[in-house]
């Protein structure tokens, strides 16, 4: 279990190394602004310009845990989808990286909302139709500032860092509310005895 | 050790360049000014800020024999400053560009220089003395994407572009009435005429220059590769060498044999060429201590035992510590400081990110100095 998320940290570890290699690129569609490139094609209304945006990688761990690095010339998005086994870390993990993507101003390297994929499906639901987006979980964006300021090793370090800790973060949340559930529960109970 | 000095300027480096007596040097400490640093009593001393452009400066050159610096800048502008009495008086240069201009160099006679933009066009200025001012003609609808960079040839007329579509072209730049026409260089003489256009890359082009004679191109590419080409003309003779790490970002030549390449392993990178004409990688120029390589199998276990709640901007390196680099950031430029008489290059600096200018003097090198006389 511990081997191949060793596996998979390293191989991000790795894909981060080379793709970090960013520079400061004036915008080429809107004179005197400075984007990142990485978002600007994902946004529709923009022509797509094949020429300044690098392939994506996407990593998997297995079919849960997945890992999409998509590069350009100066800013770089991973975006994660985070293991959730069962309804209950589906919600936790749901909240948690809520809660610190609301607060993406003080981590800086956040992005405020996770990436969602291309793929959308229709679900029909009874007499209506969903749209079904399959996403990822919590999303960060690294700019060519951000490497100026900062060393691209400890970029590297706090990304791979956070993955392993939100694994360790869910289950101990998920124990915590298992434990205050089984005290509540006692001690409403008691009063039947 | 091959750096003999390191100084750190500012936060951030973006460009800079020396004087014609190497006693100044001038720098965008990544914001809109210029710094002119010179050295007084064995320290540098800032004696003057060259204030007047709106965004980041993108390229600096000094003339050597005009003493002229002309700037660049991402907001379409470009000013040739000059030295009068103690102050530095900008000219502003007419360069109709409508998006931001990334590169500047100035042609080997100094009466032209050349300016890459992000409006995919090369705009070539020489100076108008009926009107007192700097004019600029346009090479246009060549590029697919923005000029990264450019260098001048020798002969004053031959001008290499690379850009983010992959691509290096050459083109002539031949002006009526600024440049004298040259019966070596042929019928090819209509201003922005393109002589060859390589696709080598399968990534966007960076750092490209002209050997000291002319002969051999040079450019890296952000695959990893760096490209020379020979034989510039109709059939040109191209090499590829890919290398392990990471890609480079700007090349110098140092002799006909010899290149530097600097990018984003913080360690400029020598490139030989042997008897042959075959290029390849030599070594880095910064000694690096072995214990570094044992890379991310150990940073990773130290960092499982390490603390939970790590603080923001990453964890501590200690475990990876033992790397004696004058660099700590990628670094940027790469410009030529002491050129002997058959302008082979001995000493040259290297700024980048980390804010530090780096001297490297290659006289103690043995195993370099075969490649230096070449």
């Amino acid at each position: 279990m511990a081997n191949s998320l060793r596996l998979y940290l390293t191989c991000i570890r790795n894909t981060l190394d080379a793709a970090l290699c960013l520079q400061n690129f004036p915008c080429q569609e809107v004179e005197r602004h400075n984007k990142p490139e990485v978002e600007l094609k994902t946004s529709p209304e923009l022509l797509l310009n094949p020429v300044v945006y690098g392939p994506l990688v996407l990593i998997c761990r297995n079919e849960a845990e997945k890992c999409l690095i998509e590069t350009s010339i100066n800013s770089l998005c991973i975006s994660l989808k985070v293991k959730q086994s069962d309804e209950l870390e589906n919600i936790l993990t749901k909240k948690f990286l809520r809660f610190l993507s609301m607060r993406a101003e003080a981590f800086q390297v956040l992005r405020r909302k996770p990436v969602q994929s291309f793929h959308t499906f229709l679900m029909v639901v009874g007499y209506s139709t969903v749209y079904y987006t399959q996403g990822y979980d919590i999303s960060f964006l690294i700019t060519n500032y951000h490497c100026e300021d900062m060393q691209k090793q400890k970029l590297i370090e706090f990304i791979v860092q956070f993955m392993e800790d939100i694994d360790k973060e869910i289950s101990e949340l998920k124990l915590s509310v298992n434990t205050r559930g089984r005290l509540v529960a006692t001690e409403f109970l008691k009063q039947f005895i | 050790m091959a750096s003999v000095s390191v100084h750190q300027f500012a936060p951030c480096i973006t460009c800079h360049a020396w004087s014609p007596d190497q006693s100044m040097i001038a720098f965008c400490p990544n914001n809109n000014e210029v710094h002119i640093y010179k050295m007084l009593e064995g320290k540098w001393e800032k004696i003057h800020v060259l204030h007047k452009h709106d965004q980041i400066v993108s390229g600096i050159d000094w003339s050597r024999r005009t003493d002229q610096i002309v700037t660049v800048s991402h907001d379409r502008n470009s000013y040739v400053w000059s030295q009068e009495a103690s102050e530095w008086v900008p000219t502003l240069v007419i360069l109709r560009l409508n998006r931001a201009a990334l590169c500047v160099q100035w042609s080997p006679k100094e009466n032209k220089f050349a300016v890459g933009s992000g409006a995919k066009t090369v705009c070539v200025c020489y100076y108008e003395q009926e009107n007192n001012w700097w004019v600029s003609k346009i090479i246009r609808k060549r590029h697919d994407s923005s000029v990264t960079s450019i260098a001048w040839h020798p002969n004053n007329i031959l001008l290499a572009t690379t850009s983010t579509d992959g691509k290096c072209r050459v083109f002539s730049t031949f002006i009526k009435g600024v440049d004298t026409k040259h019966t070596s260089s042929g019928s090819d003489s209509k201003f922005g005429e393109q002589i060859m256009q390589l696709d080598l890359s399968h990534s966007w082009t960076f750092g490209i220059r002209w050997s000291p004679s002319g002969n051999t191109l040079a450019y890296a590419g952000h695959d990893s590769m760096i490209y020379f080409v020979e034989e510039i003309g109709p059939s040109p003779s191209a090499q590829s060498v890919a290398f392990r790490d990471l890609p480079l970002r700007d090349v110098l030549f140092l002799s006909e044999r010899m290149v530097i390449g600097v990018g984003y392993d913080c360690n400029p990178m020598v490139f030989t060429a042997d008897e042959r004409g075959l290029w390849s990688f030599l070594r880095f120029l910064d000694e690096r201590k072995q214990t570094s390589n044992a890379k991310y199998d150990s940073q990773l276990s130290g960092t499982f035992g390490k603390l939970y709640g790590q603080s923001k901007s990453g964890s501590n390196e200690s475990n990876e510590s033992s790397r004696i680099r004058a660099h700590d950031n990628c670094i940027t430029s790469v410009v030529p400081l002491k050129k002997t008489r058959d302008a082979t290059v001995t000493t040259f600096t290297t700024a980048g990110l980390d804010g530090k200018v780096v001297t490297w003097d290659l006289q103690k090198q043995q195993d370099l100095m075969e490649y230096l006389q070449g």
